[in-house]
């Protein structure tokens, strides 16, 4: 079952295509990353799901059918800030949440206990920190126990400490089955509690899969020789590797993981008449793969 | 749709803004018509310009009504300013985007912000009632609802007045700019609707063709329109006593301006980036 199917999603603002035709599905129980750099589409994509924004085109689904605010209702969400009525405390902004979603009272005390923000209870809204006002969004996203939670960048604002119970409770919460739908610009955060992930850049969906599939490990073998340009030239006639790139001066072919060989390589150099002045082997690192895919 | 109003409840009860503006409402439709009766009493009544004046109270029954209903119809611009105060809150603290994430319609939003219109408009009349009760008794005539009809009008009056604060507010959506159009578009339309009757004057004077005051062919004029001061004994031998010329159809435009803002305020929700 797919909790969220995305279909051709497109949204325009005046000129800009914030997003275009981006197509994902979101499977039960899974923790869903949503990654890519400031400005990529990904809060406008969750707004849309969410029934803040209007998609300029394509459609999407919630729970395997089309979207309604019933299905809505199941679904914890946090979404770009924490909004409440600044004027109200956290319990009475709470009250006001879980009515909408037409669940009892009885959760909000073990809800601002998970969120560590029941001796602030009482407090208004407006006298918390920015952590505080994103960990209530988060105790409002938990509310009524949902099957399927989104957070958009839920450790904006929190300290170390904070981050990291964060991302304890998001692993648990998917220990217990939730399905978590989490944009980040973060690549750290994504790498740690993520096990899929969708990469936009520019409105564009670059890559979408489980984590171990996208950010597949590869070996990246770094040359350097005194003629760089004959150098790519033989390295083009090689025939394994998946990609050959310039970066800081050097050359780099990628490859497979564990396919690599350097000796091979070097001895393929020398035949070719080119004496290497620098030869290397390294993994590439979530970030780097992260990297090649944006750039 | 009791449901969404106990959560509409939830929001606004412990809201400095909304207390203040309801008192502030409150006592003001008390003390707004209270200088209106002392006025007639202690002065009008004491004039020596003839024993005509002297005689006419307009807190009297049945001229209660509707000196009541026109002399509140000036303090109408505060709950219409609370409606936009508590609408564009929403837009600036997106608010409103959290409830409908927590699963309100779209529809459910705008429509409880509609009706919240409309009970402001039921208070605001029931409050004109009492006061009018109230002031009539207190001139010592025997009750009467002779006129009421005049409170009829001070409700659609206050209807036009609140759904145009809804529009605003859901058009503009910053609480600062958003009054301030709303008293700017009060008085152009005014200014309109003075320009308006002369040109209807001068075109009934040129050639007989009648249209009416056409300056009460506007939105807030055709609400408006209805509600008069009861004329004194002097006035009303100089002047027509009925409150506009085309009764029927400016009656037909308030409570057709009335759907027209109702119909636009939904779409524009229903169908906008929040």
């Amino acid at each position: 079952m797919a909790i969220l199917t995305v279909e051709n999603i497109s949204k325009n603002y005046g000129k800009i295509q914030a997003l275009k035709a981006v197509s994902f599905s979101v499977p039960k129980g899974c923790v869903y990353g949503i990654l890519g750099p400031n400005g990529s589409g990904k809060t406008t994509l969750l707004g849309i799901i969410m029934n803040v924004l209007k998609a300029t085109s394509g459609t999407y689904k919630l729970f395997d059918e089309v979207a309604t605010d019933a299905h809505r209702k199941k679904i914890g969400t946090l979404l770009e800030t924490p909004n409440f009525y600044h004027y109200l405390s956290a319990v009475r902004n709470l009250k006001i949440s879980a009515a909408i979603k037409e669940h009892g009272e009885e959760d909000i005390e073990n809800v601002l206990n998970t969120v560590d923000l029941y001796k602030r209870k009482d407090s208004p809204f407006s006298t918390f920190s920015l952590g505080m006002k994103q960990r209530l969004a988060i105790g409002a996203a938990l509310l009524g126990n949902p099957d399927v939670l989104v957070f958009d960048e839920p450790t904006n604002g929190l300290d170390p400490v904070g981050i990291a119970e964060i991302r304890i409770l998001i692993k648990e919460l998917s220990a217990k089955g939730k399905t978590i739908i989490m944009a980040s610009h973060l690549l750290d955060e994504v790498e740690k509690v993520c096990t899929h992930v969708a990469i936009l850049k520019q409105g564009s969906l670059l890559a979408s899969g489980t984590v171990k599939d996208v950010f597949q490990e590869s070996d990246i073998v770094q040359l350097a020789a005194a003629d760089k340009e004959k150098l790519r030239c033989i390295l083009a006639e090689l025939n394994n590797f998946l990609r050959l790139d310039e970066v800081g001066g050097n050359l780099e072919l990628s490859y497979e993981s564990g396919t690599a060989n350097l000796e091979e390589i070097n001895r393929y150099c020398f035949d070719k008449g080119i004496v290497l002045s620098h030869l290397q082997i390294k993994k590439s690192n979530f970030e780097s793969k992260f990297l090649e895919l944006t750039n | 749709m009791n449901k969404l109003l106990k959560i509409e409840w939830l929001k606004v009860k412990n809201y400095t803004a909304f207390k203040l503006l309801s008192i502030f409402f409150c006592v003001g439709v008390v003390l707004i018509n209270y200088a209106v009766y002392a006025i007639n009493k202690n002065i009008l009544a004491n004039s020596t310009g003839g024993k005509l004046l002297a005689s006419f109270n307009p807190y009297n029954f049945s001229n209660t009504w509707q000196s009541t209903s026109y002399t509140t119809g000036f303090l109408l611009v505060l709950p219409a300013m609370l409606l936009i105060i508590l609408i564009t809150n929403e837009y600036t603290f997106k608010t409103n985007r959290q409830n409908i994430i927590d699963g309100w319609s779209r529809n459910e939003f705008i429509m409880v912000k509609i009706i919240i219109a409309i009970i402001f408009a039921i208070i605001s009349t029931l409050l004109v009632v009492l006061t009018a009760t109230g002031f009539g008794l207190l001139s010592g005539s025997d009750f009467s609802l002779n006129q009421f009809s005049h409170v009829g009008f001070f409700f659609l009056k206050a209807l036009t007045y609140n759904m145009f604060a809804v529009l605003i507010a859901v058009l503009i959506k910053k609480t600062g700019f958003a009054i301030g159009l709303y008293f700017i578009y009060l008085g152009t339309e005014n200014f309109l609707s003075q320009m308006l009757d002369i040109a209807s004057i001068k075109l009934k004077n040129y050639n007989g063709t009648d249209l009416g005051s056409m300056g009460d062919y506007l939105p807030m004029n055709a609400a408006d329109g209805l509600l008069t001061f009861p004329d004194n004994p002097l006035k009303s031998l100089t002047r027509n006593i009925l409150p506009t010329d085309y009764f029927w159809v400016v009656i037909s435009l308030a409570i057709a301006y009335f759907i027209l803002f109702v119909v636009w305020s939904r779409k524009k929700y229903l169908n906008a980036d929040l």
